[in-house]
């Protein structure tokens, strides 16, 4: 029963040794998840540079003991990585690019619009939110071979694009509102048409739901592995997660190639996670929370 | 998909108040309809490629059809009674109901529940509270499959961390083959899962509790109410409808669980289907059944499971819709 004891952290009112221990066990639960939260990652890393020898004699060691960056040229080498990096930024850049263009778009005109179906319409978007993609994914498939698009980059892009809709048009949709309507109005008339608002007004204010909207996407799309593993056949058409999946079936023996992959893969998000947690979670919690 | 994941409480409360604009403003009064030409690209993107294949998925779940050729040996509802009845589809359906059940309760309690517990910790002003924050929600930014790959490598009975960590701190009686064990091997998985997803159940607690008027708090601890009455009697309360919603966004999660197993067991959901859950008996009768156990039942036959797995999915979803709204009025 720390609880009482804990209360208000370090906001000093009653210092008394039952409080200290409380907040020092709070701590410790703390650091102890963190721990749960990193070791495992520090461990691939750390694995990422040794032999698969002295993985197997060591699997906790953090510290190698020499460090094998040859692994990493292997893996990268080995599984076509240069390939897949190369379609995972294709397909992120531009379905990312088109799901904010045409999701902000469709949400200025549903935020600012009044006309018959634009409920309906805003509703319709909604109801993408609740249901898994996924589960259409039979007529899809059969929809993208008729196409003659099975197997190509551009089948991933469109159905990325068209399910980033929801969460845009949702996000967006609210941002817009609360714009005050004078600069419109002002640019209105001055002869402005409803693209060159949205465009030259409007877009400059929602950056930073823009900004949101695309971390996220980015993402939920570098992310994905169900649509090429369904899509995509061909080798050089491979994504970085479906290009991990195959090498992990073809090197299971390898652990220290196994492991140089999965660092290789997971170090990009990583890095854009360092370099923007802070408004990737104030941003996420404002959405959420407005 | 993550995106549902997304939806949370209050802003699904702002969007259903605010009153589209009506007011037909001088600014809005555009004498042509031009306008209209900016819905396009998103609203067709949006229907071809996610309304018009889920309207299909339904019609197609009452055919016989092996995907190729017309649409036009219609069966009723045969599809869906052969999940029921047909051996051996009948057996794997219910054991992947049952395991997707799972699932569900065991990651309610294990990150829905533990996530409680940590933003709870977190809102009291500890130090570093934003650093742990950032810190639990790492690992949700990476790929599934990419994570269920790093822990089979580290579940693995002979050279895995995970059991290295339990020989050395002398607990050799736990060590097992984790991923191999029929009693152990989706509990594992959904710990992983855990792992995987703490991070979000902790943002969104926290933003609600953080949301709570301190006035309020500030008011039950001066009349003398303890820290554990408070949050028992007045935050929890407040959380209700937060809680309701993560439950429900992790139903949702639990029913579409595929990346995880298909990673760490494989498309059966072995050891001896003890982790096939729907999504990966969606996916082997979808694109991994040629010639298989899943001969006869056909695209209609996966398609019949995932109407049934939309129609399992869908009144919850609308349930948190309205439920949200009418909690929203109260405020």
């Amino acid at each position: 029963m720390s609880t009482r004891s804990e209360r208000d952290g370090g906001a000093p009112r009653h210092r008394s040794p039952g409080r200290f221990v409380g907040s020092a066990l709070v701590q410790l639960v703390l650091v102890a998840y963190g721990i749960i939260v990193v070791y495992p990652l520090l461990i691939m890393l750390a694995s990422s540079l040794k032999t698969t020898g002295e993985i197997f004699a060591n699997p906790l060691s953090l510290i190698p003991e020499t460090v094998r960056l040859v692994n990493y040229v292997d893996a990268w080498n080995q599984a076509n990585f240069g390939t897949y990096f190369r379609n995972s930024i294709f397909v992120c850049a531009v379905s990312v690019a088109l799901i904010l263009f045409f999701g902000s778009m469709a949400a200025y005109v549903l935020a600012r619009f009044s006309f018959p179906g634009n409920r309906a319409i805003y509703l319709l978007f909604l109801a993408g939110f609740m249901i898994p993609i996924r589960l259409a994914i039979v007529p899809l498939f059969i929809m993208m071979r008729d196409l003659r698009l099975l197997d190509t980059l551009w089948s991933l892009i469109l159905v990325y694009v068209a399910g980033g809709m929801p969460f845009t048009i949702f996000l967006m949709v609210n941002f817009f509102r609360h714009i005050p309507r004078d600069l419109e109005d002002a640019a209105v008339l001055d002869g402005a048409g409803p693209f060159q608002v949205y465009y030259q007004i409007m877009l400059p204010l929602v950056r930073p739901a823009l900004a949101t909207v695309g971390l996220f996407h980015f993402l939920s799309v570098w992310n994905d592995f169900f649509f090429p593993l369904i899509f995509i056949r061909s080798e050089n058409l491979r994504t970085v997660p479906l290009g991990v999946s195959t090498f992990f079936g073809e090197y299971t023996n390898d652990w220290a190639l196994m492991f140089a992959a999965l660092s290789i893969s997971i170090m990009p998000v990583i890095a854009v996670y360092l370099l923007a947690s802070k408004q990737f979670i104030a941003g996420l919690t404002s959405g959420a929370i407005k | 998909m993550r995106v549902f994941r997304f939806l949370r409480r209050p802003s699904v409360a702002a969007d259903a108040d605010t009153s589209l604009p009506g007011r037909r403003g001088r600014a809005v009064a555009i004498k042509q309809h031009t306008y209209l030409l900016m819905l396009v690209p998103g609203l067709a993107m949006y229907l071809a490629f996610i309304i018009w294949p889920f309207a299909n998925t339904i019609r197609v779940s009452f055919y016989n059809w092996s995907g190729l050729g017309p649409l036009d040996d219609f069966v009723g509802l045969g599809n869906y009674t052969n999940l029921f009845n047909r051996a051996p589809i009948n057996r794997q359906f219910s054991n992947a109901l049952s395991n997707t059940a799972q699932v569900f309760f065991l990651s309610t309690v294990l990150s829905t529940f533990v996530g409680l517990g940590f933003a709870l910790i977190l809102s009291r002003k500890i130090p570093g509270s934003r650093f742990y924050q950032a810190l639990y929600f790492m690992p949700n930014t990476l790929s599934v499959v990419v994570v269920g790959f790093l822990w089979n490598l580290l579940l693995n009975p002979q050279f895995g961390a995970v059991n290295a960590v339990l020989r050395s701190i002398g607990l050799d009686s736990l060590a097992r083959p984790w991923l191999g064990d029929p009693d152990f091997a989706l509990p594992s998985i959904v710990a992983v899962s855990a792992w995987a997803n703490m991070g979000f159940p902790v943002l969104i607690f926290l933003a609600a509790i953080l949301g709570i008027p301190s006035d309020l708090l500030e008011a039950a601890r001066l009349d003398g109410a303890s820290e554990l009455r408070v949050v028992a009697t007045i935050v929890i309360p407040l959380l209700w409808p937060t809680l309701i919603t993560l439950i429900v966004l992790n139903f949702i999660a639990s029913v579409n669980t595929f990346e995880l197993v298909f990673a760490m067991e494989g498309s059966e959901g072995g050891p001896f289907f003890a982790t096939d859950v729907l999504g990966t008996l969606f996916y082997r009768m979808a694109f991994g059944g040629v010639g298989g156990v899943y001969a006869g039942t056909g695209l209609g036959g996966a398609a019949a499971l995932a109407t049934l797995m939309l129609v399992i999915v869908l009144p919850v979803s609308v349930f948190v819709i309205i439920y949200q709204r009418k909690v929203s009025h109260e405020y």
